[in-house]
């Protein structure tokens, strides 16, 4: 009961300290928070981009004698109407380009595509002096980027068929078949469907396309959302760093008894010394343990990370637990007073969490192999890896190597730590 | 059985002895003080009586109970009262009170009542909700006080109590100790205000170097300097100048010169003032000052070391 007492009032200071709640909670969540901003919102698992709002000219006519069927510029057209790109372009005609300018002009769209009315007949002659114009409005960047690029691959490959009718020509040329001009307009539009159904294909429908990325994760929600297991791995690599944060400053908490005299009080009790000891674990242990599912919960929530399989979790969350506490009780009974606590805190603790990846842990590809190597003998290094595995979809069984390595480094740490401090205090 | 009993305890820090031989003892139900200046000992000794040092030699009892041999039972028998305010300054008055109540096993209803009555001791029931923090040195004190007195200890040790606060409430907590001992309690006072020792104890115990130099009741020590006077002079010139002259004037028992203060101690202070002002204007010597006092705790401290108890 006395061991329960020491722990619920060490607890209770600790959520008494607007310094304590700060690093505990609000900062890691501030620090995810600000990434996550950056990144987007993904609450819903979507990411999410404002329309662009596109105004189309088109002047274009067919040419007489033409062997389309139908002018390029109707082809560009098209590409800004079609269902596929409905969820982020919103296309609207105008009859003419000072009409169109002045829609971007009053912001009423974003770009504008003028086709002059002659692009077909002069483009197809070999005429560089024609070309489509874009007028965007200067505020803007990304939408008018994606409509340079779009027009850009339609017009490449209009001069793409161009160059597959006179490849076609002169090969039947070559094998003395005269070619029959009535067939150009059918290999042409045979040519321009494929290039817009390859183009349509590439960027909408991954299972066509020619380059499918998959991501190695075993949870369909994670491979259709990249950013919210990056976003996981960010608050991990963060929840990780403040749970040995708190680790190491809720043990502070020995030398501030110590410092204000009620550790000297306590002493005078009829309480054993080592139970006093035990007291004190205890409260870290709930404080690590009572932050830690915070963080979840509040990531889970207000992020959408999906942390992964419960038993695996429960594994990860056990090893971060156990390891914080036994770094925090190893790093303070090498400290003498709390002014001593804060540099070794601030410092140490930083340098290790650099070197165990945890502020690195979201770059794409990671970091150098020194890196990991350095990770292997740094508790941090062994806690992110667990999370990794779990984040990842592992089951359990697959966690049981990390796990293991990081309580025997925690249950190790603890082990000198509460020696030292017995030697110092019982 | 005495309630504290004290034999040729000892502590020493390296080669320093920061209590040699102390032996004293109280019986239950009286209040006995530890007298002496800063650094005289009585810290170190009453750490060693509350379990928070271990004697380097000798041994104590509280309530029969060896402070080496079962400092557990010593510890339950015994409130103590640090020098320091040993609070939770982010806790309230009456969570504190809660949590040293737990401490020395108490629980449920017993815990809540007597944390109630402590309240009203000290005098802060009103303020209960109140964090420690926000307390002044003298409410701060009252429940450093009210701490100790939870488990209705059979002993309380209070280490100079009345250090640094305001005469109202130094008033406040002497008279919290003469209630304590009135209710049966055994109180070891440690201070180096003889008026405390004088005005509180049965008995006195003054402690200088780390040793016991004398011990008894108030009476008793003051009979230990017989009916000396001491007074304290100050001069125009060099103590040296007078000082072998005024030791060989008769009635004066001793004396000693510090910081330019010449004090003696004589026999009757009417029949050997005249003299001393004699002796010095034939030595050229105009005394500025004479300050008489009669026989006290700090003339036994002068007595027995030759300094003043403040020095």
């Amino acid at each position: 009961m006395k061991i329960l007492a020491i722990a619920i009032k060490d607890l209770t200071r600790s959520f008494r300290s607007a310094f304590a709640i700060g690093m505990m909670v609000v900062a890691p969540l501030m620090l995810t928070g600000l990434i996550y901003f950056a990144f987007g919102s993904m609450s819903s698992g979507d990411v999410s981009m404002t329309a662009i709002k596109v105004g189309v000219v088109n002047a274009d006519k067919l040419p007489d004698n033409s062997v389309l069927n139908v002018p390029i510029g109707d082809n560009i057209r098209s590409m800004f109407f079609d269902e596929s790109v409905k969820s982020w372009i919103e296309a609207s005609d105008y009859a003419d380009e000072a009409s169109v300018r002045a829609a971007v002009d009053k912001q009423e769209i974003g770009v504008a595509v003028i086709i002059p009315q002659n692009f077909t007949e002069r483009y197809l002659s070999g005429k560089k002096d024609v070309q489509v114009l874009i007028v965007s409005d200067p505020t803007l960047s990304i939408g008018p980027a994606v409509v340079e690029d779009m027009v850009t691959m339609m017009v490449d490959g209009v001069a793409g068929g161009g160059i597959a009718i006179e490849t076609i020509m002169e090969r039947l040329q070559a094998n003395g078949i005269q070619p029959n001009p009535t067939q150009i307009p059918s290999w042409i539009e045979r040519y321009t469907n494929w290039y817009a159904d390859f183009q349509r294909n590439l960027f909408h429908h991954p299972d066509k396309a020619v380059l499918v990325l998959v991501a190695p994760a075993a949870d369909e929600t994670k491979t259709a959302n990249p950013l919210a297991q990056m976003m996981g791995l960010t608050m991990v690599g963060q929840m990780i760093f403040f749970a040995f944060f708190t680790g190491s400053n809720s043990m502070m908490s020995i030398l501030r008894e110590d410092e204000e005299g009620t550790l000297a009080r306590l002493f005078t009790t009829p309480t054993n010394r080592t139970n006093i000891l035990i007291g004190k674990f205890l409260a870290v242990f709930f404080t690590v343990f009572l932050q830690g599912m915070v963080l979840m919960a509040a990531g889970r929530f207000a992020f959408g990370i999906q942390w992964g399989q419960p038993a695996s979790v429960a594994l990860a969350f056990a090893a971060q637990m156990i390891a914080a506490v036994g770094l925090g009780v190893l790093l303070i009974s090498f400290v003498k007073n709390t002014k001593q606590g804060g540099p070794v805190l601030g410092g140490g603790l930083t340098i290790l969490g650099m070197l165990g990846g945890l502020f690195t842990a979201n770059i794409p590809g990671g970091m150098p192999e020194a890196f990991n190597v350095i990770g292997n003998f740094i508790p941090q290094g062994w806690v992110l890896k667990g999370w990794r595995m779990a984040l990842d979809g592992s089951a359990a069984g697959d966690l049981l190597i990390p796990f293991f390595i990081t309580i025997t480094m925690g249950i190790v740490m603890f082990a000198i730590g509460a020696m030292m401090f017995r030697k110092r205090y019982a | 059985m005495n309630a504290i009993e004290v034999k040729n305890l000892k502590k020493s820090f390296g080669d320093f002895q920061a209590v040699q031989d102390a032996t004293f003892s109280a019986n239950a139900g009286e209040v006995l003080s530890l007298l002496g200046p800063n650094g005289a000992g009585k810290s170190t000794t009453i750490s060693m009586l509350s379990g928070l040092l271990t004697p380097t030699g000798g041994d104590a009892s509280i309530m029969g109970h060896s402070v080496t041999k079962e400092p557990e039972l010593a510890k339950a028998s015994l409130g103590v009262v640090p020098q320091d305010i040993a609070l939770y300054p982010d806790l309230s008055a009456r969570e504190n009170l809660v949590f040293w109540g737990k401490m020395y096993g108490l629980r449920g209803a017993a815990l809540k009542s007597r944390v109630d009555e402590v309240l009203e001791i000290i005098g802060l029931t009103d303020r209960q909700k109140d964090h420690v923090g926000k307390f002044s040195g003298g409410m701060k004190r009252r429940v450093n006080i009210g701490a100790a007195l939870l488990h209705k200890p059979d002993v309380i040790i209070m280490d100079e109590p009345t250090v640094g606060i305001d005469p109202q409430s130094r008033r406040h907590i002497l008279d919290n100790v003469k209630e304590l001992n009135r209710q049966g309690m055994t109180v070891l006072y440690t201070t180096h205000y003889m008026e405390e020792a004088a005005e509180l104890s049965n008995h006195i115990a003054i402690m200088d170097k780390g040793r016991v130099i004398a011990y008894g009741s108030h009476d008793e020590l003051i009979k230990m300097v017989g009916q000396e006077t001491r007074i304290d002079v100050t001069l125009n010139a060099e103590a040296e100048k007078i000082l072998d002259a005024w030791r060989a004037t008769e009635g004066v028992a001793r004396i000693d010169s510090l910081d330019g203060k010449i004090t003696a101690l004589v026999d009757d202070s009417n029949r050997v003032l005249p003299r001393l002002f004699d002796a010095a204007s034939k030595h050229g010597v105009r005394i500025t000052s004479v300050d008489i006092q009669e026989p006290n705790l700090e003339t036994v401290f002068l007595h027995l070391t030759g300094r003043a108890l403040r020095d």
